[in-house]
């Protein structure tokens, strides 16, 4: 069985960002950039389940520019066996990712595909759903535990209300929540071994997928900073300022 | 006695209707302590100034009625330079939190003293400038506390001491005038530059109420590698190999055993299945062209000469972040063990044949105790922890300490090392001084201390005794 991987190439975490004095976008000049760190996790969740035995091969596979093959690199030394780069303007939509990913799936005839449950740079947390739809097949999403069974899996997911566990028939499309695993280190040794692992590069026209946005921004603007608290002298105090803005 | 003191404090609340003073016995307890943990506090009382003009105040008020005082920051030191011990006042400056004035040209910020250092770096972080000085303790310990020891920390080999980046001081010297440091000034050549006898100064020449700290670019992205090492002597070979080929900002290490303690006590993981004696951390600038190449060449050089067994390199600032908490946490994990410590520096290409010669004479003198290294390798700075054990009460340890402490003095001074690196002297390190300093030096010190504070006010018997 293969596993299919998407990862994406997005600002680091920790990194505060700012957004360019134009409003035409986020500053990302000398920006460190890393692995959407839920796709992290979908990748320590495909090699687990590879060293498990149960899955022959991890491909990862990222939409973007050629810089996002540093990212590939990242995930070759994680252990994924190969890497594909479908080159597309890093921006690219929801729905023409989902598209490209089903022609992909279909390529090399994945059974699952373990996703991210969403970029942490457009927060957009549609495709592994869009990309289910495509395929007519079974999604898990938000899973923090994955367990698969011969042509099945059983899959925790993380919803409102606590946990829920459902099994799906494969092919599946799984999305990864943040509790499903804590990636692993990587090993120096394996980033060299890494280097000799193949990475292809597509374009979209090759996979017959349009690129063009249906959206356009209009403007960026950084979040309003947050009002300073108040302190106040004692509960009368609190209790009527609780009163002034209409909470009691 | 008591009554008296009891007046003349009374009197000094008079005078300063805004100050603040704890008398409570936890008060004394907290205040009067630093992290040392080895001293019995035992202050009479705590102020809690606001002002500058508070500070002058109460140590003009000290000299009138020969009151003794000590000044306290964070209490993160670990040499016993903030402890109270002899019935002293303590100052407290953690009022005093505020910053004052950030001059965007000179790229400066005026702080009271008692702001925390994360305040100070956070504030850098807003203007989009930053604040290098950076240590485990960052969150408590104070910027006038930090400039009182010369606090080195974590990007010392990158960014250098506390020293580098104080361009003013605002000091009430011992006998209660108010001094006005350099104010800013990067060019200043006019005789001699008493702020920099100030830094480093443990609060026995004067109280730091203001400072004015510069501040610099913010470092390009930082990438994170820890590898594992079976000696420790090759600390130093793997440092000129990776800065041969990397532009490092740290280069710090700590023993498999202060792991342990690390993993024992947080819920981090262990970065290698496989165990080795020693671990390095650094931290480099990432990003430029060749970076990634330059981190394989120097790891394959090194693995090959057989000095590092296994790396491993942050993938992303999470991972980072988690690496350098195996290193920043080792202090607090182990600090349930009431550790002895030894801060010691020696220049970095000392540092293999006295760290053998250190490793020897320490396995030779605790045979039975467990021994956490770790430390600044990266300036020469080994942080020797030599744990409590258990059945042994705490004044036959600190016995045992201090004269094994006189052995590792005598390999200092033999190789010129330093005593205290980063702690100062304060009242544990005393007896050490002679190691690191020679005895005409430490008589113009003791000459200095009386000009500054005739009367010997402030901090008394921290340094040295008179």
């Amino acid at each position: 069985m293969k596993i299919l991987v998407p990862v994406k190439r997005v600002v680091d975490y920790n990194v505060r960002i700012q957004v360019k004095s134009d409003n035409s976008g986020v500053n990302l000049d000398g920006v460190k950039m890393s692995v959407n760190p839920f796709d992290e996790i979908a990748v320590e969740e495909a090699l687990r389940i590879k060293e498990r035995g149960e899955a022959e091969e991890v491909i990862a596979v990222t939409i973007g520019d050629s810089a996002a093959q540093e990212q590939l690199r990242t995930v070759l030394a994680m252990g994924c066996d190969r890497a594909i780069l479908v080159e597309a303007p890093s921006d690219l939509e929801p729905l023409a990712v989902a598209k490209t990913l089903k022609a992909l799936v279909e390529k090399e005839d994945a059974q699952l595909v373990i996703a991210g449950k969403q970029a942490i740079d457009d927060d957009s947390g549609q495709v592994a759903q869009m990309l289910a739809a495509l395929l007519s097949c079974a999604q898990a999403t938000f899973a923090s535990k994955i367990e698969l069974a011969g042509d099945s899996a059983k899959v925790t997911r993380e919803v409102d209300a606590g946990l829920e566990t459902i099994e799906v028939d494969l092919p599946a499309v799984v999305s990864a929540d943040l509790r499903l695993n804590e990636p692993r280190y990587v090993k120096l040794p394996d980033i060299m071994k890494a280097k000799r692992k193949p990475i292809d590069t597509l374009s979209l026209a090759e996979l017959g997928v349009d690129g063009t946005n249906q959206l356009t921004v209009s403007n960026w603007s950084a979040p309003s900073a947050r009002e300073p608290g108040i302190k106040v002298e004692d509960v009368a105090g609190l209790v009527g300022k609780l009163k002034e803005k209409g909470l009691l | 006695m008591t009554t008296d003191k009891n007046n003349q404090l009374e009197i000094l609340c008079g005078k300063c209707p805004q100050l603040e003073m704890l008398r409570a016995s936890s008060d004394l307890q907290f205040y009067g302590q630093d992290a040392s943990k080895h001293l019995t506090p035992n202050p009479t009382a705590i102020l809690l100034p606001n002002r500058t003009e508070e500070v002058q105040q109460i140590v003009q008020w000290a000299n009138e009625h020969d009151i003794k005082l000590v000044p306290s920051g964070g209490r993160t030191g670990l040499s016993g330079g903030a402890v109270a011990a002899q019935a002293e006042v303590v100052i407290s400056l953690e009022k005093m939190n505020h910053i004052i004035g950030f001059n965007t040209t000179d790229r400066t910020v005026t702080c009271q003293a008692g702001v925390v250092t994360a305040k100070l770096q956070e504030y850098a972080c807003a203007q989009q400038l930053y604040y290098p000085v950076d240590f485990a303790s960052s969150g408590s310990s104070q910027i006038g506390g930090n400039i009182a020891t010369n606090a080195g920390g974590i990007r010392v080999l990158r960014y250098g001491l506390t020293r580098d980046w104080v361009s003013g001081l605002t000091v009430i010297t011992g006998s209660g005038e108010r001094l006005d440091l350099n104010q800013g000034l990067i060019k200043n050549a006019t005789g001699y530059d008493l702020r920099h006898l100030m830094i480093g100064s443990e609060g026995t020449l004067g109280i730091i109420t203001e400072a004015k700290m510069q501040l610099t670019e913010p470092p390009v992205p930082q990438g994170v590698t820890l590898c594992a090492l079976d000696n420790f002597a090759d600390c130093l070979t793997i440092l000129r190999t990776f800065r041969h080929r990397l532009r490092l900002s740290a280069f710090e290490f700590f023993s498999d055993k202060a792991l342990n303690h690390v993993l024992q006590h947080n819920d981090l993981e262990a970065p290698f299945q496989q165990r080795s004696p020693y671990y390095l951390l650094a931290e480099y600038d990432y990003g430029s062209p060749g970076t990634q190449e330059a981190l394989e060449q120097v790891f394959e050089e090194c693995f090959n000469q057989g000095w590092i067994s296994d790396g491993i390199v942050a993938q992303s600032e999470t991972q980072s972040q988690k690496l350098w908490q195996l290193r920043e946490r080792v202090s607090e994990s182990i600090s349930n063990k009431t550790p002895y410590k030894n801060d010691i520096s020696v220049c970095p290409s000392q540092a293999p044949i006295f760290l053998k010669e250190l490793e020897q004479l320490v396995n030779q003198a605790y045979p039975d105790y467990e021994i956490i290294w770790f430390g600044h390798i990266g300036d020469g700075n080994v942080h020797l922890n030599i744990l409590k054990p258990e059945t042994l009460s705490h004044s036959e340890f600190l016995h045992q300490c201090h004269q094994v402490s006189q052995l590792v003095g005598a390999t200092l001074h033999k190789h010129q090392g330093s005593v205290s690196a980063e702690h100062g002297v304060g009242l544990l390190k005393k007896e050490q001084l002679r190691y690191s300093r020679s005895e005409h030096e430490i008589s113009l010190m003791k000459q200095l201390k009386l000009i500054f504070d005739p009367k010997q006010i402030l901090n008394p018997g921290k340094i040295f005794d008179i």
